[in-house]
């Protein structure tokens, strides 16, 4: 029984001891969701049970997580920040969130097809605070039902939205470009945007001093999806599982974007914006205009800014007017959650109540209930005339239907990447067409295999 | 006699002892292999493991969460022997590399022949030249970024005032040199790297040579650089290592936003092979044809590594037979 190190005994016994590491890591996470799977129905320490809420860091306030805390003191909140990756391994790992914020709008048909939402219809018609006929439409981008965006089961609900193809301007950067400032009514054309955007912008030396026209922001894919569903068009097919860019609604918005991009007036992917964003150039009167929603206000009226700003509706590309939600921000409730119920009564103390009011009343967004559409606020200027073209801008309001087969992220990547390719290698629109074509159709046609 | 007798039953009864050799070469194995225990259960559990979990993955078309996921076979290492995109990326790492590592180990070799001569303030200049090196690479990339910044930055301002037209450096083609200067940045810890082999050379034989009627140049190249030979050897293959695996510089000179870096930002000059592999797992997904693409690298690193090794052999010289070491101890 002399015991003997041998080389090979040593390997096997590490070996060993490595395997047994990591499944009791994997076991020790299996054991962590099973003993949580027990709290279920409020059946945890103490009779609490504790729901995980992934958003963005600072989305939820502890005051507010507090706040609800003491209202339902027999559920907890644990707060987890919001990232792709972490969200996906705890959902394939068994340990799924409660609740998980995010852009309705874009992200709806993905999480409902692959089913990583529950659907909540059932919640929503037994609860007495979000009424159906309360609901404004924007919560309808939250529905999707196998092929449409906007219909079939809810999969979650907006806590606010813009319709983010609106824009703000500096009234003292069109003041001394000499430019006529934008209708309140009216919308603008697109080359009449880019030409706006060419005289508010001021160089010298080379260096852009004042930026003339912020069009297309952080997000260009729905962007594009806009310009061509307004000359009657749309970027995926019927069936929602691939895309075609060589449609001459598609590539006429493609030539845009590389017009756009080469009059060097703004941000865009072969110049991008600052580290901090557009918003502060704006405020410091160094940017003529910002394509954003009416959520916008909400940052520029506490600024000195917003004695000299205005809001008008989205640009029109083609014969219709079209002015959809690219966000839609809101809470959605993962299929796998263990305590559906807890999450619900958050879902319902946040989106409904004094909450809902108190986001309505800030100006940060429009109410994703139509109970509040009055409680904008109007007390200034630049409050009274957001709201009235705000107001008129919702006959326009529309719903964009994304591909459940990929992520929105996943396209806007690929969108970038051949964008920035085509501008350096001074590829025809053509040319940018076909290669995002077999970019995108590339990633559906995976999501399609994974989904069906 | 009879005492004799009475003791060796005694002896016979207890356990043979092993010869003090023997028992002490037990000793020696036993504290070895406690002493590598801990490094060898970590790399098999957070190395081996994954990296067989990833060649597993390779096999399939899995994006980590879908329970539908198929076994491919070798498509995906097919469709990255074919792709534009992964054949672009590895070009643009293969002339990365090439155009780094000899310009780090050059420069970090002079530097330590700089510092190692005998002159005043000599260990104010070694801190200088080594303080980049401890600068944390997100830091670093930042600053990179403000400095290069097109509009607001201190280069154009430079460039500005010499009357020179600004320069885009963030993007295509500047963004390849601001990389480039950005790695040779912290070449203050190759530096140190080669100072310690510059003082291990004993100062006899450069006197030695020196007496023999031979110039500075003639030591330097045929005594100092033999003599340094394993420790550019080392830097070489590390280098080549670091610089085939390189990730996070360009990501961080890529535009972000709200400080989120994106893998599809990156320049397509800077877009190296394993920015487009962080890409296609987190932004787009496919994690099963990531999986391949790593594994492709591995092969690649692998094989530039056994040749860099081999081709060590015939240029590197050892001052101690490396392969007497073992035995004297």
């Amino acid at each position: 029984m002399a015991s003997t190190t041998s080389r090979r005994n040593f390997l096997r016994g590490s070996t060993a001891a490595a395997l047994a590491v990591t499944a009791g890591g994997a076991l020790a996470s299996c054991a962590g969701s099973v003993n949580e799977n027990k709290g279920t129905g409020g059946g945890g320490k103490g009779g609490t049970t504790t729901i995980k809420l992934m958003a963005n860091e600072n989305e939820f306030a502890p005051e507010l997580i507090k706040a609800f805390e003491t209202a339902h003191p027999d559920i907890k909140v644990e707060v987890l920040v919001y990232d792709d990756t972490r969200l996906n391994a705890m959902l394939s790992g068994g340990d799924a969130p409660d609740l998980v914020r995010g852009t309705g709008a874009t992200i709806t048909p993905y999480i409902a097809k692959s089913g990583m939402a529950a659907p909540l219809d059932d919640y929503f018609a037994k609860s007495k605070v979000l009424k159906a006929d309360d609901l404004a439409p924007v919560n309808d981008v939250w529905r999707f039902d196998g092929t449409k965006q906007g219909a079939g089961p809810r999969y979650g609900m907006a806590k606010d939205y813009s319709q983010d193809n609106t824009f703000w301007y500096n009234t003292k950067v069109f003041e001394a470009a000499g430019a006529k400032l934008p209708s309140a009514t009216e919308p603008l054309t697109y080359d009449a945007l880019l030409e706006l955007g060419q005289k508010l912008t001021k160089r010298s030396g080379g260096k852009i001093k004042t930026y003339g026209l912020d069009l297309f922001g952080v997000s260009i894919f729905p962007k594009l999806m806009t310009m061509v569903s307004s000359a009657g068009g749309t970027v995926f097919a019927e069936n929602l599982e691939s895309v075609d860019f060589s449609t001459a609604e598609a590539r006429d918005a493609l030539g845009y974007y590389l017009e756009f991009a080469r009059a060097d007036v703004g941000a865009s992917v072969i110049a991008p914006a600052p580290e901090a964003g557009t918003a502060p150039l704006f405020k410091a009167d160094r940017y003529g205009i910002l394509s954003a929603g009416y959520w916008l206000g909400g940052a520029l009226y506490a600024d000195k800014v917003a004695d000299h700003i205005g809001f008008a509706p989205a640009p029109q590309f083609g014969s219709t007017r079209v002015s959809p939600c690219f966000g839609a921000t809101g809470l959605w409730i993962p299929e796998k959650s263990s305590h559906k119920d807890a999450a619900w009564t958050f879902f319902e103390w946040f989106m409904g109540g004094e909450q809902a009011k108190a986001r309505a009343t800030s100006g940060w967004g429009l109410p994703a209930l139509k109970s509040l559409e009055g409680e904008l606020p109007s007390a200034k200027p630049a409050q009274k005339q957001a709201k009235e073209v705000q107001t008129a801008e919702l006959a326009h309001f529309s719903t964009l239907t994304f591909s459940p087969y990929a992520k929105v992220d996943a396209l806007e990547a690929a969108l970038q990447q051949q964008l920035t390719v085509a501008l350096k290698d001074k590829h025809s629109t053509g040319k940018l067409a076909d290669a995002l074509n077999d970019k995108v159709n590339k990633l559906l046609q995976q999501g399609v295999e994974l989904t069906k | 006699m009879s005492v004799q007798t009475e003791a060796r039953p005694v002896a016979v009864a207890a356990a043979p002892k092993p010869p003090p050799r023997k028992r002490w070469s037990r000793y020696r194995s036993r504290t070895f292999y406690a002493f590598v225990a801990p490094w060898l259960i970590g790399f098999l559990a957070l190395t081996v493991v994954p990296m067989l979990y990833a060649l597993r993955m390779s096999f399939t078309n899995t994006n980590g969460i879908s329970d539908k996921a198929r076994w491919v076979g070798i498509d995906n290492y097919v469709e990255a022997l074919h792709d534009a995109d992964v054949l672009h990326s590895l070009y643009r790492t293969g002339l990365f590399t090439l155009t780094v590592v000899p310009l780090t180990v050059l420069g970090s070799v002079l530097l330590a022949l700089l510092v190692n001569q005998p002159i005043r303030g000599k260990g104010f200049f070694r801190t200088l030249f080594y303080l980049p090196a401890i600068v944390p690479g997100v830091a670093a990339a930042l600053t990179w970024k403000l400095i290069f910044d097109k509009d607001a930055g201190p280069a154009n301002g430079v460039m500005e005032l010499l009357g020179l037209d600004p320069v885009t450096w963030l993007q295509d083609p500047a963004v390849s040199y601001v990389l480039l200067s950005l790695m040779l940045w912290g070449i203050g810890g190759g530096m140190l790297v080669s100072l310690a082999g510059l003082q291990d050379i004993p100062k006899e034989l450069l006197e030695a040579a020196r007496v023999d009627g031979a110039g500075k140049l003639r030591v330097f190249w045929h005594v100092t650089v033999p003599l340094l030979s394993p420790i550019l050897l080392f830097q070489v293959v590390t280098g080549v290592i670091n610089a085939l695996q390189i990730i996070a510089q360009p990501m961080l000179l890529a535009p972000s936003a709200g400080g989120v870096v994106s893998a599809a930002k990156v320049s397509p000059d800077t877009n190296m092979y394993m920015v487009h592999v962080y890409a296609q797992y987190f932004t787009f997904g496919r994690w099963g044809y990531g999986s391949a693409l790593l594994w492709l690298l591995f092969v690649v690193v692998l094989v530039i590594t056994f040749l860099v090794m081999r081709l060590g052999r015939r240029v590197v010289f050892y001052n101690v037979d490396p392969d007497s070491q073992g035995e004297k101890g």
